[in-house]
């Protein structure tokens, strides 16, 4: 049982790294808490069902259109609410929340809070040493792990990539050298939308597709964010890593009904001695 | 902008939107003898699925009885049906039925559908003298002890317990059971009433596991009841966490090995719907219902499009059966009704409904359970 | 720093105020004797829900912080003053003090460390506390009866022949509470502390460098907020009769952020009034069960983009002050 918990631990820690992967960029960039990530989360995942039940496409084409509208739906956020509070944080952060629950309810409103069985593109697991472990599980840490590269050789190398390390650092001195701050903005509001939505179209095949999805993966991922530091990608991989498996072993060796209280006593203690997280740089 | 206009049109916002709810949703003016009856029930939140469900039972028994109205002393009647959300809080709950007796001067409430909800109203319906027939709720403190005015058609956990344990055992021969229930007054109370029937028939409860409402990942605690090896394993919830512990029992291999039965919702055919008949085949459910009248179904299939649920089922006959009692009463008196409504005899859809005192229960429908079986996709009454 | 707060009003402004204020009081003084029972219910509520915004507003307003976890420290307040009562035994009158002295020390203990963390973190941090807490009261079945609910809590013991299972005596007991708390959040507003939490919200660094010591402050402020918040809590306890969790989700905390920026952060006044309208418009909106929170966040989001100073920074700013 043991070595079972911890491969689940690992396929639930790498969708709390891909949401958080995003939300640690926008956050740290931009200093704002997106909770409206958690509201693209849901769209998302209802858009690739359609997808896949209406307009009868594979999932491939589901996963591009949902990654497409997260980015599509983070960028308009930014483009059109956010950068109107520029420097009002905490209007940003309000905004956020407002986002977040605005989309889950028109979740409710447009398709009921009914549950939707998302149809597996993948059948079949894996059995080895008393373990079984389903290949939709093993495609969820694989497609994080490339995205996962996939963002960090896109910031170390591209131009773009080098603009946002640089705003990262340092926002005015960014400004004074001639990054277009707004551009930069832009960006990184809109990576996270994909990985939200890659994270949200990967997850649902394993559960189901219903309004209040976002609800726990937001939470998970924030105290994430904030377990593994601002600026840091290893903060975000050990972090939801670490997370996912403190709630498996903890959730079968500690108590079942807190499961999902292990994230604020982890952070609570990551807190107590590292303040600024993990890896915090900020 | 104008400092003024600014402020004006922060206002308007607020309350625009409001007045426009409350003009467009609100109880309009209904011309001709109406008479009101107030229904509280979950319509957002995790138990929405209830509220759907039995709002659908209640229109289609108010069409039916609005078609020929109802009489009293000689002048027709319609039925008009106050709704209030309750989101499955006590609190919203309480609001709901205060407003309905208060400002609604309803002479009849239907509701709640969460056991907690209905401990909460089920004092003010004997407050407010208004006689109040719950839904579904399954907690025993709902009618045990009981209110004067509150009624209940269902049967408690503590009443079901009992009639469905033999059947359980005769199957299974279980030594050992487990338990995976939702955190809430409803699976607990489902868990602890089962757990205590079991004993008394020397069946052991090795593991017993609660989660959260709205769970979607069951592996930890699967795996937990792959460990402690029971015969059988009740689990009881929503058809949404039902269909997950199937599926997610066959992904980690414990279903034939291990017999799963289901609360409930587990017997309806949401489950199957999104579990896929292959999950839910040879598993067997509590059910609420064994079978009803094609007639009935079809009047649901081509209303709603949407499958049988019990809620609809009780919802519908709860509407009838006030109806029927403001008829009997030949009064718009809610204390009279509530005199009719104890002296009840009424052909539901599942058997004939009579509200009774007895042990310790107040107001209580006396009522076989049923149980079914997954079969071909099928619900099979056994 | 944060510019959705605003400084102290003109004397003109201040005029007017005492006027509405004045006419408010007179207003919710007779409610009881010439509305209905349900209004008079629901005003209370909308009182209840002011003072626990009001002092949110001492916190979170004056002091700076952003929390979402003001909705636990009332659940613990109102399952502490249940417990003390329905266990133990004590009387109301003894609960309910003790209940806001508890939540108060309680709030001292995790204030102390959490303060330490910067805004955003302490924010979010914030968030998770409200979860767990409501995790706690949710899974301490053998204490709370978790989701099963808290019934049969008593009202408070009479005196003078008052009965306080009557609605309208209730109704003038939380009324001249709420006017004390809100009068007492007044002068502690108005007095040195109060100056000087405004000073740290506005610039920390620059009141550390002066020899103030922030972190006591903002404990304080905290404390206070908290143990407010724990005794409203204690008043709803034993108002209502009836405790659930979902009571105190962090729904609620969300709440009192929301009715606070609405009615204008760092004014007290504004919060209340905040509250009340937003109390009034969910009561109408009981309708639409369905649109409630769409509505409810296109709202939002309006007022954020009109006037992120909430109703009292356009009032502010019609009365002429500065912006």
């Amino acid at each position: 049982m043991l070595l079972q918990q911890i491969l689940n631990g690992i396929v639930v820690g790498a969708s709390y790294s891909l949401i958080a992967l995003g939300l640690n960029l926008i956050w740290s960039i931009t200093d704002i808490a997106d909770f409206s990530q958690g509201g693209i989360y849901v769209m998302c995942a209802y858009a690739a069902y359609f997808v896949i039940t209406l307009a009868k496409m594979p999932f491939v084409v589901a996963l591009l259109a949902a990654m497409i509208l997260g980015g599509a739906l983070s960028f308009l956020f930014e483009r059109f609410l956010y950068r109107r509070w520029s420097g009002l944080s905490r209007i940003q952060l309000l905004c956020a929340i407002a986002l977040f629950f605005l989309l889950a309810n028109l979740a409710i409103l447009f398709w009921t809070a009914k549950s939707k069985i998302f149809p597996p593109y993948l059948k079949g697991s894996v059995k080895f040493a008393g373990v079984i472990l389903s290949y939709q599980r093993i495609m969820v840490v694989a497609i994080a792990a490339i995205l996962f590269v996939a963002v960090y050789l896109f910031i170390q190398n591209t131009k773009i990539g080098k603009a946002i390390r640089a705003a990262s650092q340092d926002r005015e001195a960014a400004a004074v050298v001639g990054i277009n701050i707004h551009t930069v903005h832009s960006v990184v509001f809109v990576i996270g939308g994909i990985l939200s939505a890659t994270a949200s179209v990967l997850i649902s095949p394993l559960y189901s597709v219903f309004p209040a999805m976002g609800d726990l993966p937001l939470i998970k991922s924030l105290v994430v964010v904030i377990l593994g530091g601002f600026g840091s990608v290893a903060g975000v991989l050990i972090g939801g890593f670490g997370l996912g498996l403190v709630e498996a072993l903890g959730g079968v060796y500690i108590s079942s009904a807190y499961q999902h209280g292990f994230a604020f006593i982890v952070l609570i203690l990551v807190l107590l001695f590292f303040p600024k997280g993990l890896f915090g740089k900020v | 902008m104008k400092k003024a206009k600014k402020l004006i049109i922060m206002l308007a916002v607020l309350l625009a939107a409001a007045t426009l709810v409350w003009a467009g949703a609100g109880p309009g003016e209904k011309a001709g003898k109406v008479i009101k009856i107030g229904y509280t029930a979950p319509f957002t939140g995790s138990a929405a699925e209830f509220g759907t469900n039995g709002w659908r039972g209640v229109q289609l028994a108010l069409d039916e009885i609005n078609a020929a109205g109802v009489k009293v002393k000689g002048v027709t009647y319609k039925i008009e049906i106050v709704r209030y959300d309750s989101r499955c809080e006590p609190t919203e709950a309480v609001a709901n039925m205060r407003k309905l007796a208060l400002e609604d001067k309803v002479i009849g409430v239907l509701g709640d559908h969460c056991s907690s909800c209905c401990r909460g109203i089920a004092p003010l319906a004997d407050e407010f003298k208004i006689p109040s027939i719950t839904i579904e709720c399954a907690a025993d403190n709902v009618t045990s002890p009981g209110h004067e005015y509150y009624f209940r058609m269902r049967p408690s956990m503590g009443l079901m317990a009992p009639l469905v344990t033999p059947k359980i055992i005769d199957l299974y021969h279980p030594k050992k059971i487990g338990f995976l229930g939702i955190n809430d007054d409803y699976g607990r109370s489902f868990n602890q009433s089962f757990k205590d029937n079991m004993a008394k028939a020397g069946v052991s409860t090795v593991v017993e596991i609660y989660f959260e409402r709205g769970n979607t990942d069951f592996m930890a605690f699967l795996s937990q009841i792959k460990a402690a090896k029971p015969d059988v394993v009740m689990y009881v919830g929503v058809a949404p966490e039902g269909a997950m512990i199937l599926k997610q029992a066959h992904e980690i291999g414990i279903i034939p090995a291990i017999k799963f039965v289901g609360s409930e919702e587990m017997g309806e055919m949401e489950l199957v719907s999104l579990a896929g008949a292959d999950a839910v085949e040879g598993t067997y459910s509590v059910a609420l219902w064994g079978a009803v009248d094609p007639s009935f179904e079809k009047k649901v299939k081509d209303k709603f499009n949407a499958p049988m649920h019990y809620a609809i089922i009780f919802a519908y006959d709860a509407l009838k059966v006030m109806a029927d009692a403001i008829s009997r009463a030949q009064s718009l008196d809610p204390t009279a009704i509530k005199d009719a409504l104890k002296k009840t005899d009424y052909p539901g859809l599942e058997g004939r409904i009579k509200f009774e005192t007895f042990d310790n229960y107040i107001n209580q429908g006396r009522y076989t359970p049923a149980f079914i079986k997954w079969e071909g996709g099928k619900r099979v009454a056994q | 720093m944060s510019s959705t707060t605003l400084p102290v009003k003109s004397t003109r402004g201040r005029l007017a105020g005492i006027i509405i204020g004045a006419a408010v009081l007179v207003l919710l003084a007779v409610i009881p004797q010439v509305t209905s029972e349900y209004i008079t219910y629901v005003t209370v509520l909308a009182m209840i829900y002011a003072v626990l915004t009001g002092s949110y507003d001492v916190l979170t307003g004056y002091t700076g912080p952003l929390t979402f976890c003001h909705g636990a420290f009332y659940g613990i307040g109102a399952y502490t003053s249940a417990l003390l009562t329905l266990k133990a035994g004590f009387p109301f009158w003894v609960a309910f003090p003790a209940s806001g002295v508890m939540v108060f020390l309680f709030a001292v203990i995790i204030g102390y460390p959490a303060l330490r963390l910067r805004g955003h973190y302490f924010a979010v941090t914030t968030f998770f506390f409200a979860h767990f807490v409501y995790l706690v009261i949710l899974n301490s079945v053998g204490l709370t009866r978790g989701p099963l609910g808290l019934g049969d809590i008593k009202p408070p013991e009479g005196f003078l022949g008052i009965d306080f299972s009557s609605l309208k005596a209730s109704y003038y007991l939380i009324f001249i509470y709420s006017i004390i708390v809100i009068v007492g959040l007044m002068f502690l507003i108005r007095s040195g502390i109060g100056k000087l939490l405004v000073t740290i919200r506005e610039n920390e660094e620059l009141s550390e460098a002066i020899g103030v010591n922030t972190s006591f402050y903002k404990v304080l402020a905290f404390s206070v907020g908290a143990g407010v918040a724990g005794l409203t809590g204690s008043m709803f306890a034993h108002f209502f009769r009836l405790l659930h969790p979902t009571t105190f989700a962090w729904m609620t905390s969300e709440m009192v952020v929301i009715m606070s920026l609405v009615g204008g952060l760092g004014t007290l006044i504004g919060p209340i009034i905040g509250a009340g309208i937003i109390t009034l418009i969910l009561e109408l909106m009981r309708f639409a069960p369905e649109l409630r929170f769409i509505i409810w966040s296109v709202a939002l989001i309006a007022v954020l983009i009109i006037e992120p100073k909430g109703l009292m920074g356009l009032v502010r700013r019609i009365g002429g002050g500065r912006k």
